[in-house]
C-alpha cells in the first residue's frame, strides 16, 4: 500500500471515488503549504542576512504554517491516518466492531461541526484583531478551522455511510493490526 | 459541578473516547467542549484556543525536522549512515545490534523522529539480523529503544514542543538531551554485548575501510553540524536550523548521492505536508485541554498532592514526576502528554527551585520511555509490526532493557551538573546564567 499516494487506497469501501479528487487537493495544498513555509522561512533568513528584513514574512510563514495544519487535519481525517491511543477496535469483529468505529466517527463529526459554528463565531470576532505590523486581521488566519470543520463533517459522514452498508472492515485489517506512520 | 469533578469528567472522556478509537486530537476536544459546558468560558473562546496552541513561531521547526527525516530515509541515504556504523562496531560481540544503537545515535542527529529510525532500521538492520538467527523479539525491542534517542539527541521534536510550551530555551533542551541520550546508547551497546545474542562473528574492518565508509557518509554527517552548529552561533533559531537543513538536502545532498531521487522530492514535500499536521492537530487539541486544566486550577490539585509527599525538595519532586509521567506516557502520546501537563510542570519547578532546562530533560527522557512501554508504545507497536513479531513477544524482550531507562533517568535526576553542562558551555543563557557587568563572562545561580 503506498502511503505516499495522493489517495490513499486504504480502508477503499469506505471511501466515495467522488471525494478522491478533494483528498488529492488536499494533499497538494499540504505540500503547497509546507513549500511556502520553506520558501517563507529561508526568504526571512536572507532578507534579515542583507541587513533588509521583510518583517511581515513571519505573518506568511505563521499563516502557511496554520492553514497546513487544518489542511492536513481534514486529509489526515479521509485517510484515517491521525494519531489514535489505541488500535483496539481493529482487533474486534462484526456487530461491535461495527458500533466503535460508528461512535468513534459521531464524536469526530460532533467535534467537527464545534469547530464549524464556534469556528466561525471565533472567525467573526478575530477580524477586529490585527497583527502587528501587517494590519493583517486574525480572522484571516483562523478562517481556517470552520473550513477543517466542514470538511471533516463531510469526510465523517462519509465514512459513517459507507461503514454502515459495508462494514468497517477492509481487507487490511486482517493481516495489519498496526498502521504505521512511514 | 466542582471544578476537580469537570476535571476528571474531562480527563476519563479524553481517555474513554481516545481508547475507543476516537483520534487524539478529536478525544482531547471532545473532553474539552463537554467541560466548557460546565464553565462560563464560552465555546468559540476554546475553539480560537485550538488555533493559538498552534500558532507559536517555534512549532514551526517540527515540519522541517520531519521534513529532514523523510528526506534522507525516502532518497535511501541513510545506507551511508548504516555502513559506516558496520565498519565502527560491526565486530563486537552481537555485532548488527551494536549497529543499530550507533546508526540510531547517527540518525538522531539529523531526525527528530523515532517513527522515522524505526522505519529505517526495520526495512535494513532488521532483515540481516533476521538471516543472521537474531531473536525476532529481541531486534524489534532494540531497535525501538534505540529510536528513543532521536527524541533526546538533538534535534529532538518532543524537546520543540516543550521549549515552546513551556518558554524554555529549544537549544537548550537540545543540548541538554545530549547526555541521557548517549547515555541510553552506551547502556544498549553494553546490554547488546553481554547479554543480547552474540550474532555472525565478523572481521574489525580496516582503517581504509572506516575511512572509505566515513567519505561516504560525510554530507549526510554534515546535517547535524548545520542544525546545531547554527543554532549555538545564533546565527539561526531552531526553525530556521531545520530549514537549512532540508534546503542543504535537496539542494546537496541528494543532488550529489541521489539524482534519480529528485523528481521524487514533490512526493516528499506532499506526504510530509499531512505528515506534520498529525502531531500538530493533536497538539492543538491538547492546548485546548492545557488551558482549561489550568483554568479549573488543576495544577494547583496535583502540586499539592506532590508536595504534601516531597515538600519543596527538588530531586523528590522530580522522581514524583517522574513516576506520574511514566504512568502517563504509557497511556498518552508524549506531545499532547508536555502540553496538558505544562501548567502542572511549571508550578512544580517554582515549587521546588528546580532549573527549568533541568526540568525539561528529565520530564523529555521520561517520557521517550513511555514509547517502549505498553499499551501505548508507539516506537515498539511500529517496530513489532515491521519486524513481524507479536506485540507481546517484543514486549517481553524489551523488559530487561527498561533498566538501561530506569539508569538514564535516574543519573539525570540526581546529576544537573552533569546534564547541564553542555547548555552551560555554550548556551549559557538557557540555564539562567547572565552576563557580568564587567563584561567578562557569565554569572550563574
Amino acid at each position: 500500500m503506498d502511503q505516499r499516494a495522493l489517495v490513499l487506497q486504504r480502508h477503499r469501501h469506505l471511501k466515495w471515488k467522488t471525494l478522491d479528487p478533494l483528498e488529492a487537493v488536499l494533499m497538494v495544498l499540504c505540500g503547497a503549504s509546507i513549500i511556502g513555509f520553506t520558501v517563507a522561512v529561508l526568504c526571512d533568513v536572507v532578507t534579515r542576512t542583507i541587513g533588509h528584513p521583510w518583517l511581515w514574512l513571519q505573518q506568511v510563514t505563521t499563516g502557511f504554517f496554520a492553514y497546513g495544519v487544518f489542511i492536513g487535519m481534514a486529509a489526515a481525517t479521509r485517510r484515517n491516518d491521525h494519531l489514535f491511543l489505541s488500535e483496539i477496535t481493529r482487533r474486534i469483529r462484526g456487530t461491535a466492531r461495527t458500533a466503535l468505529e460508528a461512535f468513534g466517527r459521531l464524536v469526530v463529526f460532533a467535534v467537527a461541526l464545534a469547530m464549524v459554528w464556534f469556528g466561525y463565531k471565533n472567525f467573526l470576532l478575530d477580524l477586529g484583531s490585527f497583527r502587528m505590523p501587517s494590519l493583517i486581521p486574525l480572522g484571516v488566519y483562523t478562517a481556517i478551522v470552520p473550513v477543517a470543520g466542514a470538511l471533516i463533517a463531510l469526510f465523517s459522514i462519509e465514512q459513517l455511510v459507507n461503514g454502515w452498508r459495508h462494514g468497517f472492515e477492509g481487507p487490511e485489517d486482517m493481516t495489519s493490526v498496526v498502521e504505521p506512520v512511514e | 459541578m466542582s471544578n476537580g469533578a469537570i476535571v476528571v469528567t474531562m480527563s476519563l472522556l479524553f481517555l474513554v473516547l481516545g481508547y475507543l478509537g476516537v483520534p487524539v486530537a478529536f478525544a482531547l476536544m471532545a473532553g474539552v467542549l463537554v467541560a466548557t459546558f460546565f464553565t462560563p468560558v464560552s465555546f468559540p473562546s476554546m475553539i480560537g484556543q485550538m488555533f493559538h496552541g498552534i500558532d507559536a513561531e517555534a512549532l514551526l521547526a517540527i515540519p522541517f525536522f520531519l521534513l529532514v527525516g523523510e528526506l534522507m530515509t525516502s532518497a535511501d541515504v541513510t545506507q551511508r549512515m548504516i555502513r559506516l556504523s558496520q565498519t565502527l562496531v560491526g565486530h563486537l560481540r552481537g555485532g548488527l545490534a551494536q549497529v543499530v544503537t550507533l546508526f540510531s545515535m547517527f540518525f538522531a542527529g539529523i531526525s527528530g523522529s523515532s517513527v522515522a529510525d524505526v522505519a529505517v532500521l526495520s526495512r535494513t538492520i532488521a532483515r540481516e539480523m533476521d538471516r543472521e538467527g537474531y531473536d525476532r523479539g529481541f531486534t524489534a525491542a532494540l531497535i525501538a529503544s534505540a529510536s528513543t534517542m532521536a527524541n533526546l539527541i538533538p534535534p529532538s521534536i518532543m524537546a520543540v514542543v516543550y521549549g515552546a510550551t513551556g518558554n524554555v530555551s529549544i537549544g537548550g533542551l537540545f543540548l541538554g538531551g545530549v547526555v541521557p541520550g548517549v547515555l541510553i546508547g552506551i547502556g544498549l551497546m553494553i546490554y547488546s554485548y553481554f547479554f543480547g545474542p552474540a550474532g555472525v562473528k565478523k572481521q574489525r574492518a580496516s582503517l581504509l575501510d572506516v575511512g572509505f565508509a566515513l567519505r561516504d557518509a560525510t554530507l549526510p554527517l554534515i546535517i547535524p553540524i548545520i542544525i546545531m552548529g547554527g543554532i549555538l552561533t545564533g546565527w539561526f533559531t531552531p526553525t530556521e536550523a531545520g530549514m537549512i537543513a532540508a534546503v542543504y538536502i535537496v539542494l546537496v545532498v541528494i543532488p550529489l548521492l541521489r539524482r534519480g531521487h529528485i523528481r521524487k522530492l514533490p512526493g516528499d514535500f506532499v506526504y510530509t505536508g499531512m505528515l506534520y499536521a498529525i502531531p500538530l492537530a493533536a497538539v492543538a487539541g491538547a492546548s485546548a485541554f492545557g488551558w482549561m486544566l489550568a483554568y479549573l486550577r488543576g495544577p494547583d490539585v496535583v502540586a499539592t498532592y506532590i508536595t504534601a509527599w516531597a515538600g519543596t525538595s527538588g530531586p523528590k519532586i522530580m522522581f514524583l514526576l517522574v513516576v506520574l509521567f511514566v504512568i502517563v506516557g504509557d497511556f498518552v502520546d508524549a506531545v499532547p502528554a508536555i502540553i496538558i501537563f505544562m501548567p502542572i510542570i511549571n508550578k512544580l519547578t517554582e515549587i521546588g527551585n528546580i532549573n527549568p532546562l533541568h526540568m525539561g530533560v528529565v520530564i523529555i527522557t521520561t517520557l521517550v520511555f513511555g514509547l517502549i512501554t505498553p499499551p501505548y508504545g508507539l516506537s515498539l507497536l511500529v517496530a513489532s509490526k515491521f519486524v513481524d513479531v507479536p506485540f507481546g513477544r517484543a514486549m517481553l524482550r524489551s523488559l530487561p532493557l527498561y533498566v538501561v531507562f530506569f539508569l538514564t533517568i535516574a543519573f539525570t535526576v540526581l546529576f544537573p551538573d552533569i546534564v547541564l553542562w553542555l547548555p552551560k558551555q555554550f548556551l549559557p543563557e538557557s540555564v539562567g546564567c547572565f552576563k557580568s557587568p564587567s563584561g567578562a563572562g557569565y554569572i550563574c545561580p
